[in-house]
């Protein structure tokens, strides 16, 4: 058994724990952003004055929260082009081969598995231009967000200079023309979209777990301890 | 091309708010030399109608130090120091050299209300009053050809001069016929394209002249649109809000007549003096906001208690305006004072997208997929729905594919 499977390297730690903290972000950042979207619950009237700070202890984490994003999207970002293990931006470029394999995963699901004609050694595809989604998903919830958040800086001054409401208003505007010319636009987008984020969490979870269980090569141990099992004639193939 | 370059330049030139308030004194003292001068040009000139301003503050109980007082707020108002409040004083009391054309197009004539709430006037509305209206479509007592000849004598008289008040919006739709003025039958649109032409600049007040308002709501029958969507090439002031604050219109008529420049403008054309603010940040519901104490429907502890409106849909968080600050009706109160939630009346798709009293995420709006309405979390479960729907089906069918291919191998 032992020498059937061969372990491949999937994730370097720097990427795991991207992952995770993403992972962790993203459940705090729904929690809160539903709560200031429409406080779902209530302070305790009898609450101690310096406790009934709700709206504003969500609306802090929340922005936490988009501060660790915007980090590790930077990261991402960097990791796309120059990253030393595996460089993403090589498999969403559309030339025959990444089409062919994106095809190929397209049909390895939506046949049961019956199909499987690519190379599952390395991160496909299909997988590489779904992660690109998200974090375009990602990308525009910052932006949207950040708009929102310069309304709250309408004197133009910040403690840390006026240089940064400056810079979000160069860098966000964009995003009221684009949803539609109002504010509103732009916060009824930036709730769409969460409800497409949530989508895209309930398929990749589920479609990870599928691979586990029908490829029977461990992928959900990447995401863990970095890498995966194949089987040696497989790995070998191509 | 130019169109495309055009916009992208809008894109990312998107002003903020702010007003540089400090200037440096050269430039105020340049500003102060100007506006000196100006005015002794406007004394020099004949006034445009016989009121008297002073007399008129007397008639009405208000003192010089009341006066005084005001012209400093005026003052403040317009981001100008201190030492030009004489100026402004002035400036207003030659009010009635300012020549203002007023069109009424389609509206429902408030911010010739709100321009004329006349019991206990304020000094706002005295100044109001005395602008040299030398054509206004609801409250002149001509009619008819009457009329007609007045606006093109006032027209040409103060050629170049006048500034074009614009209350209403202008529908597009079958040709502009939804509104026609005179006996001639001339559209709202030729209209407001023939008196703008000579025009020093445009005042478009009120929701409607500004962004389309309520005649623009979905589904907008008429192709109601604002002024600055029909007039290209010309000054364009807006002065949103439903209706327009009376404070601010003088605050325009008296810079211009001060300076003879238009205030400095935000992206929407809207004077920054004004609407440099946000609602939310001048709301004195604020610390119940952050505190997450929020009244829960009408008349509850929390109405009571002078609790946030945010989830009785107020749209402060999102609308700039300076109401929170002048007030309305001799600064006695303002909307949220009097317990509602702002909904957004200066902002543009004002209708549609802000007034309807809940709050973002409960608000019934047409899906990306079109047809029915429904608040984005109906849509986005219903989305969720389909998701979880698709990966039961397919769980499934793959754990019986799964099974079969096992049987079939298991004699391997
Ligand atoms: S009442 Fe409206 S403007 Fe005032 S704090 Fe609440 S949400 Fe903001
Ligand atoms: S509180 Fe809001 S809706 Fe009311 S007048 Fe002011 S800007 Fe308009």
């Amino acid at each position: 058994m032992n020498q059937e499977y061969k372990q491949v390297k999937r994730m370097t730690p720097a990427m795991r724990i991207i992952h995770w903290l993403n992972a962790f972000s993203m459940i705090g950042a729904i929690a809160t952003g539903l709560y200031i979207g429409h406080p779902y619950y209530q302070t305790f009237i009898a609450d101690g004055a310096v406790d009934k700070y709700v709206m504003a202890w969500n609306r802090y984490g929340h922005f936490i929260i988009a501060i660790i994003f915007d980090v590790t999207s930077v990261a991402i970002v960097y990791l796309y082009f120059f990253s030393r293990f595996e460089k993403p931006y090589k498999k969403v470029i559309p030339n025959a081969k990444n089409l062919i394999e994106f095809k190929d995963v397209v049909v390895n699901l939506l046949s049961l598995n019956r199909k499987n004609e690519f190379n599952s050694t390395h991160s496909d595809s299909f997988n590489t231009v779904y992660f690109t989604i998200f974090h375009l998903l990602l990308l525009w919830m910052l932006f949207t967000g950040l708009q929102m958040y310069v309304w709250g800086l309408g004197s133009g001054l910040s403690s840390i200079g006026s240089w940064w409401p400056w810079m979000l208003h160069v860098a966000t505007d964009w995003t009221l023309y684009v949803t539609g010319g109002s504010k509103m636009d732009v916060r009824l987008s930036h709730h769409y979209t969460m409800w497409f984020i949530i989508c895209w969490i309930v398929f990749h979870i589920y479609y990870q777990v599928w691979r586990t269980i029908f490829w029977k090569e461990a992928d959900i141990a990447i995401v863990i301890g970095g890498s995966k099992f194949v089987k040696q004639d497989k790995a070998n193939k191509k | 091309m130019s169109d495309k370059i055009e916009a992208v330049k809008k894109l990312f030139t998107s002003k903020s708010s702010r007003v540089e308030t400090n200037k440096g004194d050269t430039y105020y003292q340049d500003l102060f030399a100007k506006c000196e001068a100006r005015l002794n040009e406007m004394r020099a000139q004949t006034p445009a109608n016989r009121l008297d301003f002073s007399e008129l503050l007397e008639e009405n109980g208000i003192d010089r130090r009341e006066f005084m007082k005001w012209a400093s707020a005026t003052t403040a108002m317009l981001m100008l120091p201190p030492m030009f409040t004489p100026l402004v004083a002035d400036a207003a009391v030659m009010m009635n050299r300012a020549p203002v054309i007023w069109l009424e197009l389609q509206d429902c004539a408030g911010n010739s209300e709100a321009l004329l709430r006349a019991d206990g006037p304020k000094i706002d509305e005295i100044v109001l009053d005395i602008i040299s209206l030398e054509y206004h479509e609801t409250l002149q007592a001509a009619a008819g050809f009457q009329a007609e000849k007045q606006l093109d004598e006032a027209m040409e008289t103060f050629k170049g001069k006048y500034l074009l008040f614009v209350e209403g919006s202008i529908p597009m739709g079958m040709n502009g016929q939804y509104g026609t003025i005179g006996a001639a039958g001339e559209t709202f649109h030729d209209h407001l394209m023939r008196c703008s032409e000579n025009a020093a600049a445009i005042v478009a007040v009120g929701a409607c002249a500004t962004f389309g308002g309520i005649p623009a709501a979905s589904p907008n029958p008429t192709g109601a649109v604002g002024v600055m969507n029909v007039v290209k090439n010309k000054p364009i002031i807006n002065i949103p809000a439903c209706p327009a604050n009376p404070a601010n219109m003088v605050g325009v008529i008296l810079h211009y007549l001060l300076t003879g420049q238009i205030p400095e403008l935000d992206s929407l054309l809207r004077p920054k003096f004004a609407f440099g603010y946000r609602i939310h940040d001048n709301c004195e519901r604020r610390a119940h906001f952050d505190a997450g104490e929020y009244v829960e429907e009408w008349g509850d502890k929390g109405a009571q208690n002078n609790f946030c409106l945010y989830k009785m849909g107020c749209k402060g968080p999102m609308t700039f305006n300076n109401c929170s600050i002048v007030r309305y009706n001799e600064g006695i109160n303002w909307p949220i004072g009097v317990g509602r939630g702002c909904i957004g009346c200066s902002e543009p798709d004002f209708w549609d997208k802000y007034a309807y009293e809940r709050p973002m995420a409960d608000a019934k709006i047409k899906a990306p997929t079109g047809g029915v309405e429904k608040t984005v979390d109906e849509f986005g479960l219903g989305m969720l729905t389909a998701v979880g729907i698709g990966i039961g089906i397919h769980a499934a069918a793959s754990a019986v594919a799964g099974k079969r291919e096992k049987s079939g191998e298991s004699h391997e």
